[in-house]
């Protein structure tokens, strides 16, 4: 079974509405990760400030937050192997790898409502 | 008219909650009941919520967090839950294991996103859940007895089981929002006890506890139908401080007297609730002796006093400060303090003797129980606004979404679940402090700030914000929000003036309120001491002698708070 996992950043909530803005980035890699789920993708995500223990347990975690600092956060996980740092992997990225139509994690724009006839 | 509140054991539920605006006695009569009945032979526990708690000041003992015998009272114990300092604690067991092994910024980073105003709110409530369902807890007392915190907090911790509940029902993603407290999903069934507890009218009785004032009974009114609604139904209305009968013709005695008589008969005699009176004393009431004897006590035989006492030390008047605000340009102006000590009358008399001098005003006010309307007319050049909570989380969502329309359905699903968690209250409110404030570059703004434990957490969770803005500089954050903090701190920009009545308590937690926020780099000046009886000179026995106990904490905080003092004598 094919899987991802990621070590985020110390954060209140992980679409940052919490935050003093909202940043789109959390809210998208979010709704992605939820459709990967829904796909069969075992989907892990370990938050700093509430998990820290993961962060203990996984010897390369820990190695990576040594030498990287946490700034570097987020670590990114595909079947086990460090994908990224510092980044959440784009859309493509994760449709690609995991071998599903990107159709399906793309951001749906807002329809025009614009009747073409009344133009 | 009225009984005497003096209630048995048999009468009593094993949860009693006190409520009121602050200043109402509602310590001293949470108090004297816990001592009525442990010397009825009961165990009573007896718990401050308030984030400022005065516990310790009236029962003259240092008041822990764990519960602890209250010496010279066979089977009180008493017990303080500080929700900062729950969260401080709740954030060291979660970070302490960790000090060491992970890096400094990964702990630091840590440390900062567990300091936040949802670690404090939910930290506070978990300990107040396990006094309310951990049996190896209620099983040791016959009662339990919550001093609770002012009015419009108390509100948001007794709703909080309900929004928590909610929330987690209906949370289809599991937990995001819920980010402080992990641990939350096991405590769900805790939770939803505590909810049963708090709506079960054997289990549980709401004291409701006011003065002779309409504006104190309306409070406790509006507290009581919104306590009503969360299934509190087992209230009692008790009114503190009544005074019984009049030995003189002194126009100040008349005036308490008839307001008295007029703010009672104003109460709803069709509600369910059963009504109780307190009479007025003029000593202070803390110390075990004087709560003991409270409830039995006779009207006080006082003599007549033949000198007026006089102050060590002038004092300044409410005018006298306003020209100070002008002479300065301080164009940001905060009244803080204890609940009930008249922040808002004071805030909207700064307002509009602003205003009458030709200056451009906005008064508005972050107290959840708005109070403001009513208190002033509109001038021109004086606008009148309030924060209501509700709303600014109406506002903030739709913000959030609008700036979030190029989402897909699923995306917008998930945001707007995390928005209805709790936490988006205090960013809310808090946003729209900051633009308020950012408006004195145009006008002197007024800001009637809530009571004190709100206040605190208000104020704290600007300076979370400060650190966050500081560390995600890379995010637009509006300039409102960048400024507040500087500008609060600044004394050319801002006057910080604290508001209390010249008695023990609110003297007490306004010294601290003040070391607070010193704390933040925050320094007031002007202390104004509303409500004077000394000042009103009122020749009425029980009144001048009240009167007389003022002088010691005019004085105190003339010679050791305050820069400058002002004394405002009563009036209706």
């Amino acid at each position: 079974m094919s899987s991802i996992t990621i070590f985020d950043p110390a954060m209140c909530c992980s679409t940052g509405v919490c935050g003093p803005s909202v940043d789109p980035e959390l809210t998208r890699i979010a709704s992605a990760l939820h459709k990967l789920e829904a796909e069969g993708v075992e989907v892990k995500r370990y938050n700093l400030a509430n998990d820290p223990a993961e962060f203990v347990q996984n010897e390369q975690v820990k190695e990576l937050l040594k030498t990287e600092g946490a700034d570097a956060l987020p670590f990114v996980f595909f079947n086990g192997h460090l994908q990224t740092t510092g980044d959440y992997p784009s859309n493509q990225e994760l449709a690609t790898y995991f071998s599903i139509d990107p159709q399906q994690l793309e951001t749906k724009k807002p329809k025009l409502k614009i009747d073409l006839k009344s133009i | 008219m009225f009984e005497r509140f003096n209630p048995s054991p048999e009468a009593l539920t094993p949860f009693l909650f006190f409520t009121g605006k602050g200043g109402v006695g509602k310590t001293s009569t949470a108090c004297a009941t816990a001592i009525s009945l442990a010397d009825q032979g009961k165990n009573v526990l007896l718990v401050s919520t308030d984030p400022a708690s005065n516990l310790q000041d009236v029962l003259e003992f240092n008041v822990q967090r764990d519960p602890k015998a209250v010496p010279a009272v066979e089977g009180l114990y008493a017990c303080n839950i500080d929700p900062e300092e729950a969260a401080r604690m709740y954030r060291e067991k979660m970070v302490g294991p960790y000090r060491g092994v992970l890096p400094d910024d990964a702990v630091a980073s840590m440390e900062e996103q567990l300091s936040g105003a949802c670690t404090v709110e939910i930290a506070a409530f978990d300990e107040f859940t396990t006094l309310l369902v951990d049996t190896s807890v209620t099983s040791q007392y016959d009662h339990i007895l919550f001093d609770t915190a002012p009015t419009g907090h108390t509100l948001r911790l007794l709703q909080l089981p309900t929004a928590w509940s909610s929330y987690l029902t209906s949370s289809t993603h599991g937990a995001s929002c819920l980010g402080p407290l992990s641990g939350l999903q096991e405590k769900k069934t805790a939770y939803s006890e505590s909810m049963k507890a708090l709506s079960d009218p054997e289990k549980t009785q709401l004291m409701l506890v006011t003065r002779p004032e309409s504006s104190a009974i309306a409070e406790a009114q509006r507290a009581a139908n919104e306590l009503l609604e969360i299934g509190m139904v087992n209230q009692h209305l008790i009114i503190n401080g009544w005074l019984e009968a009049l030995k003189t013709d002194d126009a100040v005695a008349k005036a308490f007297y008839n307001r008295q008589q007029d703010a009672v008969s104003k109460i709803d005699e069709n509600s369910s609730k059963s009504i109780s009176i307190l009479p007025f004393v003029s000593h202070s009431l803390t110390g075990i002796e004087s709560l003991r004897t409270w409830f039995s006590l006779q009207q006080e035989e006082l003599g007549l006093q033949n000198e007026t006492p006089s102050l060590p030390a002038p004092v300044h008047s409410i005018d006298d400060y306003v020209d100070s605000l002008i002479a300065k340009n301080q164009r940001v102006i905060m009244t803080m303090g204890k609940g009930g000590v008249g922040k808002t009358s004071m805030a909207a008399s700064i307002a509009a003797k602003l205003s009458e001098k030709g200056h451009s005003v906005h008064l508005t006010t972050t107290d959840p129980a708005d109070h403001l309307s009513g208190v002033v007319a509109n001038a021109a050049n004086l606008h009148v606004s309030s924060i209501d909570p509700k709303k600014e989380v109406e506002r903030y969502t739709n913000q959030v979404l609008t700036e979030a329309a190029e989402l897909s359905d699923s995306e917008r699903e998930y945001l707007e679940e995390d928005l209805r968690s709790p936490c988006t209250e205090e960013i809310a409110v808090f946003q729209a402090f900051a633009s308020i404030v950012a408006q004195s570059v145009h006008d002197f703004v007024v800001i009637d700030t809530a009571p004190t434990g709100h206040t605190l957490l208000l104020l704290d969770a600007a300076q979370s914000y400060h650190k966050e803005v500081e560390r995600m500089n890379g995010q637009k954050t509006p300039d409102s929000i960048k400024q507040l903090l500087p500008t609060l701190r600044d004394p050319l920009q801002t006057s910080i003036a604290i508001v209390t009545l010249a008695e023990a308590t609110p003297v007490l937690e306004a010294s601290r309120l003040q070391e607070d926020l010193k704390r933040a780099r925050i320094v007031p000046s002007w202390w104004l001491i509303n409500q004077s009886l000394f000042a009103a000179d009122s020749k009425e026995p029980v009144l001048a002698n009240r009167a007389t106990e003022e002088i010691k904490w005019i004085d105190t905080v003339q010679r050791k708070l305050a820069n400058e003092t002002v004394l405002i004598p009563w009036h209706i």
